[in-house]
């Protein structure tokens, strides 16, 4: 019963809060990078507040079920993710839930989702960003899955987060190797291509396929994503503080430092979106699976070296 | 002299012998019906059945052969009921791969013979330390590859799952067959043999390069079965890699992988035939929109595509969980080759995940094809016989089942004491607080959905660019090419061009090779009288040389 008040609380509304500021934080300094002012603090959740409200159409001919369900099981692996890392991170109890595999899996289920949607959607545009979104995790599966094993090598060949964290406390955090920067790159590549942000926002390419996988949605479960899409924007960036900078602490100025950590990466993230331009799929597929597996898998040896 | 024995790890493969033997059969009452020879079919099934039994339970190599190979020929005769134009074809050549393993099977069971004197396998222990050692592990693998299907030897699998008629695919290639086949690799590497440390990575490499190489090749199919069956081949990857850790972990991962195979692949290739007995085809290009049609085959479809994919909490996970642990676990033995293995099998789960999206779609969601269309499979909504939706539900079910309680169900009670050992995990996973989660987590999404106002949702034309996409079938967009992107990617463009070629199927090298030998052959016997007699003359020339040199 406990675990169903975590699952709620940290898992859910304050993942839920996080990421919404961090969505702010990402609209403010997309808006500084413009010269505008940008959005007050509580716009974003104003906007999705604002879609609650609003009808939800479904397109005729569609898998109802499969079109209005496939946003809450986004929704839904992210909350667990979430509360999955929340606990592990404070420490609560070392063996919950799950370990770093379980956490890679849970985080394609968003993509999953948002694939799953635009298939329901029966709409050409959908079924090609979809399909692009798959060809993306094609590409960044790879480069990501060698970047996340280099901290499971550092720390003795554990895969429970807790004994990644409690190796961290004592030996300092990864990113403090070169290994780990060069894995920290990597997986900062794959995280904006797992958000689907420029350069790497093919499948919902606004000016060219409509928002993709999204373009039926409306009201309601648009809402819906745009909530995941935004926990999201908190979740993927703590995962990568977890695995690679030791983690937020709890006491004192760690916590200012592990925010700064998580704030610090969400920026980096809008700076690499407001600077670049749109790539090709194609183009993308290549870049992950040759110059980023190539650092990737150089940052493995030279984790397997000690280094 | 025992000639049988019921251990843990041949009730468990027995046991599941026969459920999947009663989900064919009773399938089969409705896919089959009408067609001719139908007494010879299910006589087929029913001694496919004992004699797979009988290759369990067998304690004695000889015995076991001679099940072993009465089951290639059964697999022969069961492809024959195919109704395509390449069936016979198909069949011979299953036939003589299945076959060229048994004659290794044999020269296997004469090393070992030799080298130990006794055939009772429970007898048998053989340290890898002489070459006829080594040579009889091969022998005895080779056989065990080409019965389950891992690379090189798999090439008849996917012509069988094209040509063959779905239940004796979903039958024999789809779960007994790994069944057998892993059940023979776990028998000897586990037992027969005390396996080392090289021939453990062999194993391995096997395994990665099976689960990527065949997963490539499924990525870009065009037919629904042909499609389904490289993924037969690709799955038997993890089970290889997972025996090849030689670690508990490892092992249970693989066995428990290759029950969880057998359940969704024969929940897909079951689905799949649901939609070839609806269609009356299974080439993707004219297919599409069968949710409609056919929703139940399509959750089916949907949680088989998951598990097989690994997404957590359905079986597949749990096992690719194990399998992976296994491989970590062999890191601390050092050498750098574990992160090549570990890679390939989670990138391997990504391009599964990517080519069932695109089944999904092609098949079920996405527009309808003009093709369904014309055909009017009306009325909407009316699913296929209950015979044919019910064995697929049913494992779609196992699948969540063996998913969410995989520590208490097939692990406790089935693959651990098949071991013999204790199965220490490293990692956590919690599946059943997970699902309890999960399922509190769709009860928050419900709860945005209420306070919104979902209930009033109404339904609209589909739209592009002003046009209604529904009276504009060239706006459809199939997902057969959604992955032409990745097959014009660099290197891969010329392997996959000789790969559609068959330049690397050992069948056809085979046959290109023999068919060389052939043709010196036929330009000596080219029937002129005198040739002859010149060669007689020339050969008794050279016999008179040696006789009275």
């Amino acid at each position: 019963m406990i675990y169903i008040l975590y699952f709620i609380f940290y898992g859910f509304l304050l993942t839920a809060i996080i990421g919404l500021l961090a969505s702010w934080v990402d609209r403010k300094v997309t808006a500084r990078v413009q010269y505008r002012v940008g959005p007050p603090i509580l716009q974003p959740l104003i906007d999705i507040v604002k879609l609650l409200g609003k009808e939800t159409l479904i397109p005729r001919g569609a898998s109802r079920a499969t079109f209005l369900m496939a946003p809450v099981a986004g929704l839904t692996s992210v909350i667990l993710v979430a509360t999955l890392l929340w606990i592990n991170n404070l420490g609560s109890g070392d063996t919950f839930l799950g370990d770093l595999i379980v956490v890679l899996y849970l985080l394609t289920i968003p993509s999953i989702s948002i694939i799953m949607g635009g298939f329901a959607s029966r709409n050409p545009l959908a079924s090609l960003g979809a399909s692009r979104e798959m060809k993306l995790i094609l590409g960044y599966e790879l480069p990501f899955v060698l970047a996340v094993f280099v901290p499971v090598i550092k720390s003795g060949f554990s895969i429970r987060l807790a004994e990644i964290l409690a190796y961290q406390t004592q030996n300092g955090a990864i990113t403090g190797s070169l290994s780990g920067t060069l894995a920290l790159v990597v997986a900062v590549f794959c995280v904006q291509a797992k958000l689907a942000l420029v350069p790497f926002d093919i499948p919902e390419a606004e000016t060219e396929i409509v928002s993709g996988p999204l373009v039926e949605y409306s009201g309601s479960a648009l809402g819906i994503y745009r909530l995941m899409k935004n926990m999201l924007l908190f979740t993927l960036p703590f995962f990568l503080a977890i695995i690679f900078m030791g983690g937020l602490r709890s006491d004192g100025l760690h916590l200012l430092n592990g925010l700064l950590k998580v704030v610090g990466l969400v920026a980096l993230i809008t700076v690499i979106r407001n600077t670049n331009p749109r790539v090709r799929i194609d183009q993308a597929v290549r870049f992950f699976w040759g110059p980023l597996t190539i650092i990737a898998a150089a940052a493995v040896l030279l984790a397997l070296k000690g280094l | 002299m025992q000639f049988f024995r019921f251990d843990n790890l041949s009730n468990f493969v027995g046991i599941f012998i026969g459920i999947f033997s009663l989900l064919i059969i009773f399938y089969s009452s409705a896919f089959m019906r009408g067609r001719k020879g139908l007494w010879r079919y299910y006589s087929y099934l029913v001694l496919t059945l004992l004699s797979s039994l009988g290759a369990v339970f067998s304690n004695n190599l000889i015995l076991f052969m001679v099940f072993w190979g009465f089951l290639g020929l059964l697999l022969y005769l069961l492809i024959g009921f195919g109704q395509k134009e390449n069936t016979l074809y198909t069949a011979k050549k299953t036939f003589i791969i299945i076959g060229a393993a048994d004659a290794l099977m044999i020269l296997g069971l004469a090393f070992v013979g030799q080298l130990t004197g006794t055939l009772q396998m429970d007898k048998i222990s053989i340290a890898l330390t002489s070459k006829p050692a080594v040579w009889a592990y091969l022998c005895f693998a080779a056989g065990a590859f080409a019965k389950a299907g891992a690379m090189p030897l798999h090439t008849w699998i996917p012509d069988t799952a094209e040509d063959a008629p779905t239940p004796v695919t979903a039958y024999l290639p789809a779960s007994l067959d790994k069944l057998l086949g892993i059940y023979f690799l776990a028998r000897i590497s586990l037992d027969l043999f005390q396996m080392n440390s090289a021939m453990n990575t062999l194993l391995m490499a096997v395994g990665s390069f099976t689960i990527v190489a065949a997963v490539m090749m499924a990525l870009i199919q065009h037919d629904l079965k042909r499609l389904l069956g490289y993924h037969a081949v690709s799955q038997v990857g993890y089970m290889v890699l997972g025996i090849g850790t030689g670690n508990p972990i490892g092992i249970a991962g693989g066995l428990f992988h290759m029950l969880n195979n057998a359940v969704y692949k024969s929940c897909l290739f079951l689905s799949g035939g649901a939609v070839e007995k609806k269609s009356g085809t299974t080439n993707l290009d004219n297919l599409g929109g069968f949710v409609k049609f056919m929703p139940i085959t399509f959750v089916s479809f949907l949680i088989a595509s998951l598990a097989i994919s690994g997404v957590p909490p359905f079986n597949g996970f749990a096992s690719k969980w194990l399998v992976y642990q296994g491989i970590i676990k062999t890191a601390s033995n050092g050498g750098y080759l574990w992160i090549v293995w570990l890679v390939a099998a989670l990138f391997g789960s990504a391009l599964t995940l990517a080519s069932f999206m695109k089944l999904v779609h092609t098949v079920f969601l996405g527009q309808t094809s003009s093709q369904v269309r014309d055909q009017k499979l009306l009325p909407l909504g009316k699913e296929t016989s209950p015979a044919i939706w019910m064995p697929s539900a049913f494992l779609a079910l196992l699948c969540i089942i063996f998913g969410v309680f995989a520590y208490r169900m097939p692990l406790g009670a089935f693959i651990v004491p098949s071991i013999g050992q204790s199965v220490e995990f490293l990692g956590i996973w919690n599946v059943n607080l997970a699902t309890a989660l999960l399922l509190a987590g769709i009860i928050i999404g419900i709860a945005i959905y209420l306070a919104g106002r979902v209930t009033e949702a109404r339904e609209t034309e589909v739209f592009v660019g002003g046009e209604l996409t529904d009276e504009h079938p060239d706006m459809r967009v199939s997902g057969v090419s959604f992955y032409n992107t990745i097959q014009e990617i660099g290197f891969l463009r010329g392997l996959y061009k000789k790969a559609l070629r068959r330049a690397f199927d050992p069948y056809e090298i085979g046959r290109t090779i023999t068919f060389g030998f052939t043709r010196i052959l036929r330009y000596i016997h080219n029937g002129v009288l005198s040739t002859y007699l010149a060669w007689c003359l020339l050969g008794m020339i050279v016999l008179f040389y040696v006789l009275l040199r």
